[in-house]
This record gives structure tokens, C-alpha cells and sequence, in this order.
């Protein structure tokens, strides 16, 4: 009976993998449970990346409904969904801003010029379209860790009061505007303009 | 009416599975002739009921029969004919009607060619077959049957098959596949089968080897044909994304690697016994687990199917219940295996050890790197992902020291080898193998450590492959020409080298796309020119084209070298007209040494072209390398003693079956 443990553990193994694929198969796994949400922008003070001499502080995202875009041109993803965002952004009015950060740039290792990123991010949006109201250049990416992101692209809803209203894993597609961002988006939007009206 | 024939032949096909689940083993069980005698002919037929089952479903896909929801889905009337035929296994219920098709063609040449295995050990095998294949004809009928009718109401038209799978690849892709999946059950049968019996001695290894290797090659073809096709077909110009899909797949390749080598240990050296029995059960439910990932929806990934729980939970209880029950026997039988080999501390066995735990590590990185997601998040620590930079930096630290030992193995004695006998041979071949990457890779402009790296192994492999072949013909008793004594080496001994010889092909592929392949993303306007590598890409023109069910823009792209024209390429971007689906079918220009890779991107403003350009050294040699490790393992199916009815007339004769093997030395 010495050997009986060893031989045995396989099958615990097994029944330990088993009860987590069991819990698994009654959560979603494209669901995340972002700290984000319902919460004010963390604090951050960051350049434009077209014009380093801008900066940009949570109060330039309040007064207006607006979408916060996490991407890259790296990102192929983002590249996909750009043309989309685009067509969103000419034909329903939604503001987007994106906020850009470089895997290859760090201002104090990096091995690419701002230049030759501001030439890419041109090229790209030149090709693609430019949804973007501005660009807000997340340098050190720490904005991105305080947002809790989690990869490219990703996008925040954020209200007039800017408050994070929706953290979205994943390009914004026709399906993913019509079923889940756009009726928050629009009555966000409807909301605030009848405040406006208001006073 | 055919759809109803369809039905009722699977529910009877369900019926048989039922009582080749019971009477055989009962007959087994209790020595009774007549009930073990049933096994073959209920084994033929189930393979029957479930192949007019599968014929009645491609019958309805040819017949544009949309009043079967399944074929109003995956099908359309304007797609061309061999993709109907095609699109029978392009969704979650036809491909389960092919996977247990593969499941009951495995079971009928198991009954058909095991003549030469004792009686009961057949039935008890069938039995086990049968079990599995209770669990997946009850899951198709209960929750995903492909013939569920929309009658009354149903559409004029299909909504098309998936434009990713109207292509050659996808053809045979998913056949080869579940061959390979499903043929890991029978392995698992066998090691079930001698677990219920006791008889847990080197013979059952040696009756469940061909099935091993035959599964392993199958699957080897399918996996290789899943990566060309992701290489061609997605545009990406990559050939291995470690998506969950892929993991599922690879997982149960790498145990059934290991297996495949530990049964020879088994078989050979009668040592390693228990953990042979553990690996056959561990490359099955690896296949289960793999088509519970890519079924139930648990994780995300490109290409699973539509996810339904319920489905996930059917899945989840066989899988709880086949390999529950397979390891809850072993935990309670293996305790009695004894493995009386003695062998020293440098000696086949132990290089074999050696690569078994190798590539159970490997299978245990992708297995956590695969459901380490699911696991974080349900812990409640938050999602995370895993992603390529894992898998490639743990595989390379893996395959390192495996290379050395699959060089080491074939080499080296069984028992005991004296190291001085073998320095000399290995220093030559360890010199010749980095001498031989440094000089390839000094032929590059900017040399790559890690293609070097990748070259030392695939040599190191290739040299120890000629070595010892060369060892074996010289260990020869004869005069024969060099020619003659080669003839001479069993094909199981071919297998082995030309499996060896697939891994070090598929290597250098590997070392080379991985290190030295140049892209460019560039936007390209008719009439301009884009080198890239010291090619020159000069993009003619764009033409439309009308496909049977697509849209086409075909861009008209020659490549000159040197002001010379090498090839004329139109890489295409398609519209398929029904699902409103957009595809790039990539101009691809492949030789021996490099692939040219065209893939339209967007249109843009003024007629220009969004334009990605690959050159990617070697790429073939990826696929070319699997192919051959599965040409290796045809050739040790072949091998003569693996010919169960010769070798059963041959045990009368002698009445002592040892004494056939003797012929045949190889790992």
C-alpha cells in the first residue's frame, strides 16, 4: 500500500481540473469585472501626441458624452475597427478620444522616436480614418494601469461628469455598438442634453 | 424522408453502442463464447448505422435540403458542390456526426483486425469503445441532433457555409483531425481493457502500438493541415497563433508523442509499465478535453463553436465519467504493477524517461497556459490571458535538452551503455551540427542566436539519425552491399528515423521563419513597385471577378529578382455575398527555401491597396517535417510484426510469441 498515494494522484488532479472547468462553464469568459466602472477618471496629467506642448487633465473628458479608446498601431485589432469607429464618428456624432500607448517607446529605454511614432500613427489614420477627436499619449502607460486595461483595443464610456459609466474588452463592431455600447451611449447622451436644456 | 432515415439510424446506431457496451464484457466477464462473440458484428454494425447516418445528412446538404435547420445554417443553394459535401462538418452538429463516424470506423477495423488477440481481450476492448461511444451518440441525440427539422416553416434559402471554411484545407482538415482525437480511444481502450483484466504485462503494449502510432500520424496530418491552412487562408501569414483551439489539439499530440514512445519501452523492456497504462488513459482525455474547450464555450478563442452550456455540461459528465473511471481504476490497479526491467543510469530507458517527462511538462505548460485564464478568474483573482511569449519562451527551454536526448536514444543500448564507447561518435556529431548552423547561419546579413540555436538541434538530429543507422548496418554479420544491409533494417526501424528526421525538418522551418522573416505593411497604389528582401513587388492592376457565391477584387501583383521576373501572383479579397463576409485569399509563391506572401488589406482613397508583404524563409519545411513524421509512422504500421493474424499462426507454431519480436529493435 506504500505505492498507493502516487498512483492516486492522477485522478485528484483530475477531479480538481473538473471542478474548475464546472464553475467555468456558468461564467462568460469575454466578461470582465473591471474596478473601473461607476468610478471618476483617475487623476492624470499627460501630452497630446501630436502636440507634446497640449496637456490633458480628467477635466478636458467632462461636459460631454465621450468614448475613451485604448490603441495602438501595433494593435491589429485596433486597425480593424478604426474604419468602423470612423464611419460612427461622421454619421452619429460620437466623440471619441483616444488614448495611445507604444509598446516600443519608452522615453528612457525605448528604441523609437516620438517622431517615427507620430509618423506611424499618421500613416495609420491616414489609411484608416481618424475617429478621433484628440489623442491623449499615455507615456509611461501608467494611465492605462489605472484604467485597468488589460490589452488593445479597449474603450471606456465615459459620461458628461466623467464618470466611467461601461469598460468594453475589444473592438467596437457593428453588433457590439447596436447591442451593448450605443443605447448606453445615446441615452447618456440624451441625458445630458436635457440637462443642458435644463438649465 | 432521407433526413428520418438519417435519425432512426443514429438512434439505432445508439441502440448498438448500447449492447456492445454490455455484452461483450459480460461475455468477458463471465468466459461465455457466444456473448463475447457478439462484439464483431455489433462492432460492423454500429460503424453501419452510423455511416447511413452520415450519408442521409450529406445527401440533405447536396439536395439543398433546408428543411433540416442544420443544413439551412451551413449551407447554401448558390455554394459550389464539394463544399456542400464539405459543409456537412462545418458546424458543431455535423462535425460530431463525423467525429463519431470516426469513432465507429475505429471501432469496426479494431474488430476486424485484431484476429490474432486473445478473444476476451477483443471484447473487452469493443466494450470499452462502446462505452465511449454510449456518451457521444446519447449527446448528439439529446442536445445537438443535425437532423432537427424546421418543419413546417422553413427557408428558401441557407445562410452559407462560413467563408473561413470554403477552402481545400478545410476539406480534409477536421477528417484527419478527429482521426487522430478519436483514434487515442483505442489506446485507451486497450489500457482500460487490461486494467479490468489484470493482465497488465508487456503484451497488451505491444497490441496497442500500431493503433497509437496509426492515431498519432493521423493527427500529426491534421494539426499540420490546420496550421497551413490558418497560414494561407486568415491572411495573418502566421502558422501557429497558440489559440486555445490549437492547445486542444497539440495537447493530446504531445502525450500521444510520449505514449507512442513509452509503449516501445513497455513492449521491449517490459519497464515503465504503469505509466505507459497512465499516458494511454492521459492521451484520451486530453482529446475529451480538448473537445470540451473548444464545445462548451469556457474559453474564448477564434474558432469554437457556438457555446451552449448544456452542451459543455453533457461533454464535462463524459469526460467526468470515461476518464474518472479510467484513472480511479488505475489509482486502484497500478498499485500491483511491478516493471522488473533493470536498466543503469545511462541507458535508453532512462534518455526515454527522460523525453517522456520532457514532453509531459510540455503537455502540463499548455494545459495550464490554456486554462490558467479560467482558473485565475474563478478563483476570483480577475481575468487574465496567456499569451504567445509564454508558449514560445517555455517550449524553447523544453526543447533543448529533448533534442539531446532524441539525438542520445536511438544510440544508446538498451540497459547499459558505456559512455567511452560512444564519446568519439557524439563529439564528431555535436562538433559537425554547430559547425554546420554557424556556417548556414553566417549566410545571413544580421545572424540570429536563436536560428542557430534551432539548427545545432535540427542537425544534431539528423547527424545521430545517419549514425546510427550506420551503427546498425555495421553491427551487421555479413557481406551484403550497403545497399542490401539498408534493405535489410525493418520498416518499424525506418519509421522511427524518418519520425526523428520529420522533427529536425520541422525544426529548421521553425528556427528560420521564426528568425529571419521580413514583412511589410505598405499602401500601394497600381503601377508601384515595393521592394522588400531583394524582391520587387510591383502591384499591375486590380481586376473584379465574379465567384459562384462571392465578389471578388483580384489584385494582379510579379515579383521580380534582379530584374528578372520569379512569378506572377493575384491575391484576392472576396465578398461573400450571403454572410456579408470579407476574406483575403493570400498570393503565395512557395519554394523550398522561401514563401513570397501577398495579402490585399483595405481599399483605400484613389484606387491604392492597403498591401502586406511577407518573405518567409523555409516556411514549408513546418509542414513538410509533419508530413514525414506521419510517412514515418505509415511506415511502422507496415512493419510485419505488427500483423496480428501472422503473428498469432506464428505463436502456435512456436507457442512462445517472444521469439517473433526478436527481428525487430527499435524505439
Amino acid at each position: 500500500m506504500k505505492k498507493f498515494p502516487l498512483v492516486a494522484v492522477p485522478v485528484l488532479l483530475f477531479t480538481v481540473l473538473i471542478v474548475f472547468l464546472f464553475q467555468g462553464l456558468f461564467s462568460d469568459p469575454r466578461e470582465l469585472d473591471s474596478q473601473a466602472t461607476g468610478k471618476p477618471l483617475p487623476d492624470f496629467s499627460l501630452p497630446d501626441l501630436m502636440q507634446p506642448d497640449t496637456s490633458y487633465g480628467p477635466d478636458d473628458l467632462t461636459g460631454k458624452v465621450r468614448i475613451l479608446n485604448v490603441w495602438g498601431v501595433w494593435c491589429v485589432t485596433c486597425a480593424v475597427e478604426l474604419p468602423y469607429l470612423t464611419k460612427l464618428s461622421r454619421e452619429q456624432d460620437v466623440t471619441f478620444v483616444g488614448l495611445y500607448f507604444d509598446q516600443d517607446l519608452d522615453p528612457d529605454f525605448g528604441t523609437k522616436t516620438l517622431s517615427r511614432v507620430q509618423q506611424e500613427v499618421t500613416d495609420m489614420l491616414s489609411r484608416y480614418g481618424n475617429p478621433y477627436a484628440f489623442n491623449i499619449f499615455d507615456v509611461y502607460r501608467d494611465m492605462s494601469l489605472d484604467l485597468g486595461v488589460t490589452g488593445a483595443p479597449e474603450h471606456f464610456v465615459i459620461d458628461a461628469e466623467g464618470i466611467i459609466r461601461m469598460h468594453h474588452i475589444g473592438d467596437i463592431n457593428e453588433r457590439v455598438w447596436n447591442n451593448k455600447i450605443g443605447p448606453l451611449y445615446n441615452r447618456l447622451r440624451q441625458q445630458n442634453r436635457s440637462l443642458e436644456a435644463a438649465e | 424522408m432521407v433526413p428520418e432515415i438519417g435519425n432512426i439510424s443514429l438512434t439505432l446506431a445508439l441502440v448498438v453502442s448500447i449492447l456492445l457496451a454490455v455484452y461483450p464484457l459480460w461475455g468477458a466477464y463471465r468466459q461465455h463464447d457466444t456473448l463475447m462473440a457478439t462484439a464483431r458484428p455489433l462492432a460492423i454494425g454500429l460503424f453501419f448505422f452510423t455511416l447511413i447516418s452520415f450519408v442521409c445528412l450529406v445527401y440533405a446538404f447536396v439536395t439543398d435540403d433546408f428543411s433540416l435547420a442544420y443544413v439551412a445554417q451551413h449551407s447554401n443553394s448558390r455554394l459550389p458542390l464539394h463544399y456542400k459535401v464539405t459543409a456537412v462538418w462545418g458546424g458543431h452538429e455535423g462535425s460530431f456526426l463525423l467525429w463519431v463516424l470516426m469513432l465507429s470506423i475505429w471501432t469496426v477495423a479494431v474488430a476486424l483486425f485484431s484476429r490474432g488477440i486473445p478473444h476476451a481481450m477483443v471484447s473487452r476492448v469493443l466494450s470499452v469503445l462502446g462505452m465511449v461511444s454510449v456518451g457521444f451518440y446519447l449527446f448528439m441525440l439529446l442536445t445537438s441532433n443535425p437532423f432537427d427539422s424546421m418543419l413546417p416553416f422553413f427557408p428558401v434559402d441557407g445562410r452559407d457555409l462560413n467563408p473561413l471554411l470554403q477552402d481545400f484545407g478545410m476539406i480534409i482538415h477536421p477528417p484527419m483531425l478527429y482521426m487522430g482525437y478519436v483514434g487515442f480511444s483505442v489506446a485507451f481502450a486497450f489500457a482500460i481493457s487490461a486494467l479490468l483484466s489484470g493482465q497488465l504485462d508487456s503484451t497488451w503494449a505491444r497490441w496497442s502500438r500500431p493503433w497509437v502510432i496509426a492515431a498519432w500520424s493521423f493527427l500529426s496530418v491534421g494539426i499540420a493541415l490546420g496550421s497551413w491552412w490558418a497560414y494561407y487562408e486568415l491572411g495573418w501569414g502566421g502558422w501557429w497563433f497558440w489559440d486555445p483551439v490549437e492547445n486542444a489539439s497539440f495537447m493530446p499530440w504531445l502525450a500521444g508523442t510520449a505514449l507512442m514512445h513509452s509503449l516501445a519501452v513497455t513492449e521491449k523492456r517490459k519497464a515503465f509499465k504503469s505509466w505507459t497504462v497512465l499516458l494511454a488513459i492521459a492521451a484520451f482525455s486530453l482529446s475529451l478535453l480538448g473537445t470540451f474547450l473548444v464545445r462548451s464555450g469556457v474559453i474564448v478563442s477564434v474558432h469554437s463553436f457556438a457555446s451552449d452550456p448544456t452542451r459543455g455540461l453533457f461533454i464535462l459528465g463524459i469526460l467526468v465519467i470515461l476518464s474518472g473511471f479510467g484513472l480511479l481504476l488505475y489509482a486502484l490497479r497500478a498499485s500491483q504493477l511491478k516493471s522488473p526491467g533493470r536498466y543503469q543510469a545511462f541507458s535508453r530507458e532512462v534518455l526515454l524517461m527522460g523525453n517522456n517527462v520532457l514532453l509531459c511538462a510540455a503537455t502540463l505548460v499548455v494545459l495550464l497556459g490554456t486554462l490558467l485564464p479560467l482558473v485565475h478568474k474563478e478563483l476570483g483573482l480577475g481575468s487574465i490571458s496567456v499569451g504567445a511569449p509564454f508558449f514560445n519562451q517555455m517550449f524553447t527551454w523544453l526543447v533543448v535538452p529533448f533534442v539531446l536526448f532524441l539525438g542520445l536514444g536511438p544510440l544508446t543500448r538498451w540497459k547499459q551503455q558505456h559512455v567511452a564507447a560512444l564519446r568519439n561518435q557524439l563529439l564528431l556529431a555535436f562538433g559537425l551540427s554547430i559547425s554546420a548552423a554557424f556556417l548556414v547561419s553566417m549566410s545571413y546579413s544580421q545572424p540570429s542566436y536563436m536560428a542557430a540555436l534551432g539548427l545545432t538541434m535540427a542537425f544534431w538530429i539528423l547527424i545521430t539519425s545517419i549514425q546510427e543507422v550506420l551503427q546498425r548496418i555495421g553491427a551487421m554479420q555479413d557481406n551484403d552491399s550497403m545497399l542490401r544491409r539498408l534493405r535489410k533494417l525493418t520498416p518499424s526501424h525506418w519509421g522511427m528515423v524518418l519520425g526523428h528526421l520529420g522533427f529536425a525538418v520541422t525544426l529548421i522551418g521553425i528556427s528560420l521563419v521564426s528568425n529571419y522573416e521580413v514583412e511589410r505593411d505598405v499602401r500601394m497604389a497600381p503601377g508601384e513597385t515595393v521592394s522588400l528582401g531583394g524582391y520587387e513587388f510591383t502591384f499591375r492592376d486590380v481586376v473584379k471577378h465574379q465567384g459562384p457565391n462571392y465578389d471578388a477584387d483580384i489584385g494582379i501583383f510579379d515579383v521580380f529578382r534582379n530584374g528578372e521576373k520569379v512569378v506572377h501572383l493575384e491575391p484576392e479579397k472576396r465578398m461573400y455575398t450571403v454572410q456579408r463576409m470579407p476574406m483575403t485569399e493570400a498570393g503565395i509563391h512557395s519554394t523550398l527555401t522561401r514563401d513570397l506572401f501577398i495579402a490585399m488589406g483595405e481599399p483605400l482613397e484613389n484606387g491604392a491597396w492597403a498591401v502586406r508583404i511577407y518573405i518567409k524563409p523555409f516556411v514549408i519545411w513546418i509542414w513538410c517535417g509533419a508530413a514525414i513524421m506521419a510517412l514515418g509512422g505509415a511506415c511502422s504500421i507496415s512493419d510485419r510484426r505488427y500483423r496480428m493474424a501472422k503473428l498469432a499462426r506464428l505463436k502456435q507454431t512456436f507457442s512462445h510469441p517472444q521469439t517473433t519480436t526478436q527481428t525487430g529493435e527499435q524505439s
